[in-house]
């Protein structure tokens, strides 16, 4: 199958330079404020010269390059910044997988008519990515490389091994030799294994190919198979296409930030008001929401709630919304308020099940002797327990014990 | 200092079912219930439909022994009424409750 890898490294410091183009060619670290004691979710490759790393304490980022800025993260923007991306490539095809943040693969089987070759296929995806957020020129922060193979790993190691902007096709049938020169340590294992690659003595993908499949498989288990396989081109993961999700979003901004849970419920309810009325939503219920805000820190709070099941009921999604922000602890004054449903569905009704009506009905009535007991102070109603069944004097057989749900 | 939450202790709160009642009852030379008088009123027995006797508890300060009757009243209903036959009750009626 061939596939298309369209990659832009260090996503996150890519969106950042998109806003803030003047922090080009510094060092950079994202993660948050240096008192917070978080990790480094990116960083620059000027950062990385310096030895930092992504997951790195923020603390020991600093020790290795004090010069750096640190930025907070802000990972709703980065997610939308990719949903951009990943739409400008459904345009040229279907069937598009979000690998990771950054990382996106295409499938191109059947495109081949469509355009003159491979190599202007490659680039006409790096061209709408780079259209999706209004660059025009070759110095946007968002410019990707693309890697054209026969499955996965084949595009992405020449996604990889090209500079942005460029595009690189491996030749049909050629995998092997394509990825025989590149640095073994480009193989997905896991650490211990790239380890004991080194030790080996195994610097490249070919010296791997090399090998045969039995002295690889003897030393590294089920995933020496794959290694070796891999570095063969063979690479038969299936491209896993994102499902779209339909969903209906509000959005409301505030006059002034706030931090008042009241003033955020009155939003709240406002946007689910308008949601409710979209024809998109009438007949129909739903199975999620998304709360986002845009604090005034430039950071972003996002919360997903999945409900149990799919429900109509405006009162109810404003119950779970309410629920949500008070349990949420918002880290700041919040500037805009954003409501997303999702997972519509048709089916409003409920199926009864055969024991549930009886089991609501439980429900109810422990509730109503709840009520009388906080009225009455104990409660009115009694169970029969048996006490003696064996007993032959009546009295001793049975009594009532008051009905405490 | 809490509150007394006037509310009977858990112990306190097993109400036993069926407990006997004490009731006027008139019998025969036998000793046979012939009428009953509930909420006032005297109610004649038409027949006696078992008889049997419990002995019970005879190790303990206060032993069971009665002799109970089953017995359909003139109004239609069937009550079980029992003489207790233990040493500081003896021939005490009660009727033993539904």
């Amino acid at each position: 199958m061939r596939v298309a890898c369209v990659l832009i490294p260090h996503f996150p410091i890519a969106v950042e330079l998109l806003n803030r183009p003047e922090l080009r060619r510094r060092p950079l670290v994202i993660g948050g404020a240096l008192e917070q004691r978080k990790v480094v979710l990116d960083c620059s490759p000027e950062a990385e010269a310096q030895g930092v790393r992504p997951g790195m304490p923020l603390r020991q980022a600093l020790a290795l390059c004090p010069k750096a800025t640190f930025l907070d993260a802000n990972p709703t923007r980065y997610q939308d910044a990719f949903e951009t991306v990943l739409h400008a490539l459904e345009g040229i095809s279907p069937l598009v997988e979000a690998a990771d943040i950054g990382r996106a693969y295409v499938a191109v089987e059947g495109l081949e008519g469509l355009y003159w070759d491979e190599m202007a296929l490659g680039e006409a995806l790096v061209q709408a990515v780079r259209l999706a957020h209004g660059q025009d020129g070759l110095t946007g922060s968002l410019l990707p490389s693309a890697g054209l193979g026969e499955g996965k790993f084949a595009a992405w190691a020449a996604a990889v091994t090209s500079a942005p902007g460029e595009v690189c096709v491996v030749p049909a049938k050629r995998e092997a030799a394509f990825l025989a020169p590149l640095d073994a340590s480009l193989l997905p294992c896991s650490p211990n294994s790239l380890r004991r690659l080194g030790l080996f003595g195994l610097r490249t993908i070919g010296d791997v190919a090399a090998l045969p499949l039995g002295a690889v498989q003897a030393q590294f288990g089920p995933e020496g198979r794959r290694l070796w396989e891999l570095a063969h081109g063979l690479d038969r993961e299936p491209l896993r296409h994102r499902r779209h999700q339909e969903s209906v979003s509000e959005r409301l901004a505030f006059p002034e930030p706030t931090v008042s849970i009241e003033a955020l419920l009155v939003a709240g309810r406002q946007l689910l008001g308008r949601l409710f009325n979209r024809p998109a939503l009438h007949h129909h219920a739903v199975r999620q929401m998304r709360l986002r805000a845009a604090l005034t820190s430039g950071r972003s709070w996002e919360r997903t709630i999945t409900f149990r099941e799919a429900t109509a009921d405006r009162d109810q999604v404003l119950y779970v919304l309410r629920c949500t922000l008070e349990a949420a602890g918002l880290p700041g004054p919040v500037e805009e308020l954003e409501v997303t449903l999702s997972g519509l569905t048709g089916q409003t009704g409920k199926q009864a099940g055969l024991f549930a009506a009886k089991g609501r009905r439980r429900a109810q009535l422990e509730e109503a002797l709840r009520q009388l007991k906080a009225r009455f102070g104990q409660s009115p109603v009694y169970h029969v327990v048996e006490v003696e069944p064996w007993s032959r004097i009546p009295e001793r057989r049975l009594a009532l014990i008051d009905y405490d749900p | 200092m809490v509150a007394h939450p006037r509310t009977p202790a858990g112990p306190h709160r097993l109400r036993p079912l069926r407990e006997p009642r004490p009731i006027a009852v008139e019998a025969d030379g036998e000793g046979r219930p012939v009428a009953v008088t509930l909420a006032g009123r005297r109610l004649r027995v038409l027949q006696v439909q078992d008889t049997w006797r419990i002995d019970d508890e005879w190790w303990r300060e206060r032993p069971v022994s009665r002799l109970y009757f089953e017995v359909a009243l003139e109004d239609g209903r069937v009550v079980t009424v029992y003489r207790d036959l233990a040493r500081k009750l003896n021939g005490r009626w009660l009727i033993q409750g539904p």
